[in-house]
């Protein structure tokens, strides 16, 4: 997790112990389409995997994310 | 903004995170004083991203960039549109880069289709629209341009037979490729970004990550986007004055391998071997940039008879005593060794690029002297060659036949300084040098180094007035100028095209608008000698009165007395600019040792 709330912090310009799991584009000022398409690639390159375009389109929030990267076998407690 | 901070920044998002913490900075320093670079960046894809990155590349340089990013697509319009936000922004710099589907739209799928005659026609239609994005942008601005060319495909509908075809579809994107090269080859505002290679240099499978390209339109994987700034920083450098002159080298286990001192002549690792050759090819490499004009130095802790053994002697051995301008082979330190070396080839300590293995010593230096840059050699020394290769420090808009000659110059000019250290009296000493000059007007072969020094020239400089090659082309086309050159030659070597003057011919009255010398000839009454030919034509033109006009600067001092020294008078003093007059009738002769050469 702490990985995770590190890029997403750095991405989006938040504090990391303000990420939840419900954070999301509704309550990030700064969560747009280009940042989301930067989030995936740095998640990709930071945890080494690659998501589907369809994975993309579905992350609605920080919750999506974790259970994409829990398919890919990265475990996020 | 500092170097230091460069080493931890590696992920796209560190370096937004870098942008965002160097802009609160800056909101509370003067900045005045700082390099500013103005940028646009105009692209057939989304590029979003790249303005952070770019910024964050050039605060590590010091310079402050403005960045304008064309409206998604936008670029055509921009461009033709004399009155767009592009032409309000009066870029320094501007960057194209326009994809290969773009550029083909649908026939990048339906090429096969095409007739013969089709293919030749998209073929120059492509060719066409760049010249004119180009030739637009060169009939409305200054800006240097950096053009994208375009990505070769990988891959081809008819396979491994795509060029059996009279023009397959790979070759027919090469030879858009080589077109554009050849169109551009001897223009000094375009510049051909060969994108191609960026893209096989990365990877051509993984540089397009195809849902960000569905999803986005971005055509290059973010995570190359800093690479790609690196290349624009390839330009940038040159573009901000900031190309290095200099490469500053340790000897021990970084020109050869071991300890001189201690495994002696035939124990340090050099030659054909797995472990010598890493040095030997490290060498090579330097040397053919001592070849295209680097200047070379050596700062080395060793005894300096052990050291120079190797440099003589060792069959091995690339880089010669020849090839140094400076030698600092001593028990000092490496900073004062430095400084030394800078004070000696009279060059700023940021035209320098430091290289020791040592990290200490690398450590030291980038904490006294920042203004260095210092090489973080590898470990291993297989792979010194690659780090070497892959500094941009010494890219240039231009290359003169003086540029390549710059290396030889500065190790002639140890050899005469040893002499003058000899020699006490400066005139035995000058006599001895056995120079002459060659005198010559305006020529198109030699106006581009003439613009060139006054575009360089600060020291012995009287107006310091910069001009572009167009200036003085203008100059020597007008019949109320009279613009020449002068070269040095003397018994170490030819030191090139060194000095200029430009004279304003007014009725009876001529002004010297601009008259310097480079500062390695300065001090040899080659001053004199211009100032002597000056004098001589005008009296052949039947001019009253030679006017000398000074404009002092933070780095012309070595001018300032010039005028007074001459015979001149100070006549009157206007804005900044002093005045000076010297009647044409007045005697003036030229130094008599020197032989004059005039075409």
């Amino acid at each position: 997790m702490k990985k995770l709330k590190k890029i997403l912090a750095k991405v989006l310009e938040v504090g990391e112990d303000e990420i939840t799991k419900e954070t999301s584009p509704n309550n990030v000022e700064n969560w747009d389409s280009f940042n989301a398409l930067m989030l995936v690639s740095e998640l990709e390159n930071e945890f080494n995997v690659k998501f589907t375009m369809d994975e993309v389109r579905q992350i609605k929030n920080v919750g999506d994310i974790m259970k994409i990267l829990n398919k890919h076998g990265i475990k996020i407690a | 903004m500092n170097k230091k901070n460069a080493q931890k920044i590696k992920t796209v998002s560190d370096y937004f995170e870098e942008y965002r913490s160097v802009k609160k900075k800056l909101e509370f320093e003067d900045i005045s004083k700082l390099k500013k670079v103005k940028i646009a960046i105009l692209s057939s894809s989304t590029i979003q991203g790249i303005e952070k990155i770019l910024s964050v590349e050039c605060y590590n340089l010091g310079i402050i960039p403005e960045i304008f990013i064309g409206g998604y697509k936008q670029y055509y319009q921009e461009v033709l549109d004399k009155t767009s936000s592009l032409y309000e922004f009066k870029p320094d710099l501007i960057i194209i880069s326009i994809d290969t589907h773009t550029l083909l739209g649908d026939a990048y799928f339906s090429y096969f289709q095409l007739a013969e005659e089709e293919k030749k026609r998209l073929f120059k239609n492509g060719i066409n629209e760049v010249t004119s994005l180009v030739d637009n942008i060169k009939k409305n601005l200054n800006s240097k341009v950096i053009f994208h060319n375009f990505e070769v495909p990988i891959y081809s509908p008819l396979g491994i037979i795509d060029n059996k075809q009279e023009l397959g579809f790979i070759e027919f994107v090469k030879k858009i490729n080589s077109e554009l090269e050849k169109r551009f080859k001897l223009d000094n505002q375009i510049f051909i970004f060969d994108y191609e290679t960026f893209c096989s240099k990365w990877g051509k499978n993984n540089i397009t990550d195809y849902k960000m390209y569905y999803l986005g339109d971005i055509k290059i994987n973010l995570k190359y986007l800093p690479k790609l700034c690196g290349e624009y920083i390839s330009y940038i450098k040159p573009l901000m004055s900031m190309t290095k002159k200099c490469i500053v080298l340790d000897l021990d286990n970084t020109l050869w391998g071991g300890i001189i001192g201690e495994d002696g002549l035939a124990g340090i690792r050099l030659g054909p071997n797995p472990e010598g050759k890493p040095f030997v090819e490290f060498q090579k490499y330097i040397l053919s940039l001592f070849n295209r004009g680097i200047i070379l130095a050596i700062n080395s802790k060793n005894n300096l008879e052990d050291a120079l053994d190797v440099i003589k002697n060792h069959p091995y051995m690339i880089l010669r005593e020849e090839n140094f301008a400076s030698i600092k082979i001593n028990w000092n330190d490496k900073v004062s060794n430095i400084k030394e070396i800078a004070k000696e080839l009279s060059i700023g300590l940021d035209s320098l690029v430091f290289f020791d293995d040592d990290k200490l010593n690398r450590e030291m230096v980038k904490l006294a002297l920042p203004e260095v840059e210092v090489v973080d050699l590898p470990e291993d020394p297989s792979l010194y060659l690659k780090v070497l290769m892959e500094l941009n420090d010494f890219n240039s808009f231009y290359f003169s036949e003086e540029d390549k000659k710059k290396g030889v110059m500065y190790v002639d000019q140890r050899r005469r300084s040893e002499l003058s250290e000899v020699g006490t009296d400066i005139t035995e000493y000058l006599k001895a040098l056995d120079m002459s000059v060659v005198i010559e007007r305006a020529t198109p072969f030699n106006i581009p180094r003439i613009s060139q020094l006054t575009q360089k020239t600060n020291q012995f400089n009287m107006t310091t007035r910069r001009y572009l090659e167009e200036n003085i082309k203008q100059f020597s086309d007008n019949n109320n100028y009279f613009v020449f050159s002068v070269k040095v030659e003397d018994k170490f070597g030819d030191n090139g095209l060194t000095g200029i003057a430009i004279i304003e011919k007014k009725e009876r009255k001529w002004i010297i608008d601009s008259f310097l010398l480079s500062c390695r000839v300065i001090g040899r009454r080659i001053e004199e000698t211009i100032l002597a030919y000056i004098l001589e034509e005008a009296e052949k033109e039947k001019v009253d009165v030679l006017i000398g006009e000074f404009i002092p600067t933070k780095k012309n001092d070595p001018a300032k007395d010039f005028y007074r020294k001459n015979g001149f008078e100070l006549i009157g003093e206007k804005k900044d600019m002093q005045l000076w007059k010297f009647p044409v009738e007045k005697s003036y002769k030229y130094p008599e040792f020197i032989k004059i050469v005039k075409k």
